[in-house]
């Protein structure tokens, strides 16, 4: 199943093709994606932490599509990056550890959709709901540990050597 | 002045420092994503913001977060020299005749004018002026999204340094 994956027409043309828009063009892709969710989403949690005050709460809640964006160019570059490295990845623990921060983070930003910009007194610029930092701290702490996981997949002997496994 | 730039580099004993910490490429990478999406994140809300995005933000408060930018982009800078002085493979030669990494850091050059040119010629002054809900002028919509353009270019050619094969066979160089 693996194999066949990685032996696919497409992950054939991602992975050995010389043109600019397969290996190269696709990771530069997932950088983008990742600075444009992961940049956006750390100044959203800065305000919600309490940074610059003077930006209403409710005024951040069109930025959100923006981070569905980033999630979604990188979601399909990340398959195709998975499709053409398949057997290396799926065998590297630490990639499953990056997905979990990501699945983590997504369901964050739908608990700080619903508790902190679909909050009545949020909307109505009227306050701001308690505990409201914790989901800014949840954001920035799994974001983080993803691309730190992201980054240590690309090292498997270097896991190995520091984490014993 | 290529050879005294990696004269003064290698004096800081960088190159041996990486070589014999195997710990510093890959937690000097991790920093290097994380000042790129700070550097991002401050920089390319503001240029959104200007382009007609989150219209409610007043550019002037989403301008108090571009120090985190700035703080990125030394990150960067700081990281980037570790990479280029630290090459196992090549030294520093091979980075500084990297096509993709030649055009990199041009580009960064030429965002570093554009932020200038923003302030220098007013158009930061005109910006700041723009109310809540309020469309940003022009000559600042052009700023912002040349400032884009270029950000996510430094990317893309950042990628390619490992790729650099590709760029020139894409070129026909």
């Amino acid at each position: 199943m693996i194999e066949a994956i990685e032996q696919s027409a497409y992950a054939v043309w991602v992975r050995e093709s010389p043109s600019f828009w397969a290996y190269t063009w696709i990771l530069s892709l997932h950088a983008m994606g990742l600075a444009i969710v992961v940049g956006i989403n750390s100044i959203v949690a800065l305000r919600l932490l309490g940074y610059v005050p003077e930006i209403k709460i409710n005024s951040l809640r069109k930025l959100v599509p923006w981070m569905y964006v980033g999630f979604t160019i990188n979601a399909f570059s990340g398959l195709s990056l998975l499709a053409a490295n398949a057997s290396n990845d799926l065998h590297n623990w630490m990639f499953f550890v990056k997905l979990s921060m990501i699945a983590l983070a997504m369901v964050n930003l739908e608990l700080t959709k619903a508790n902190v910009f679909n909050d009545p007194m949020v909307i109505n610029n009227t306050g701001v709901p308690a505990g409201v930092k914790k989901f800014a701290i949840m954001s920035l702490l799994f974001w983080s540990l993803a691309i730190c996981a992201g980054r240590l997949t690309e090292y498997p002997a270097f896991v190995q050597a520091w984490f014993g496994f | 002045m290529e050879q005294t730039f990696i004269r003064i580099l290698l004096s800081t004993g960088v190159d041996n420092y990486v070589a014999t910490h195997d710990w510093v490429w890959p937690v000097c990478e991790i920093i290097h994503f994380f000042g790129m999406f700070l550097l991002i994140g401050a920089v390319g809300l503001v240029d959104l913001r200007i382009l007609g995005v989150a219209k409610g933000i007043p550019i002037k408060s989403l301008e108090r977060f571009v120090p985190l930018g700035v703080i990125g982009l030394v990150l960067n800078l700081t990281t980037g020299l570790i990479f280029v002085g630290g090459n196992p493979v090549g030294g520093p030669q091979e980075y500084l005749h990297n096509l993709a990494f030649q055009i990199k850091m041009v580009l960064i050059l030429i965002a570093g004018l554009n932020v200038i040119a923003f302030y220098v010629f007013g158009i930061a002054r005109a910006a700041d002026a723009t109310p809540a809900e309020g469309d940003a002028p022009m000559s600042a919509k052009f700023v912002a999204g040349l400032s884009l353009l270029l950000w996510f270019s430094v990317i893309l050619f950042g990628r390619y340094i490992m790729y650099n094969d590709t760029l020139l066979y894409v070129l026909g160089l």
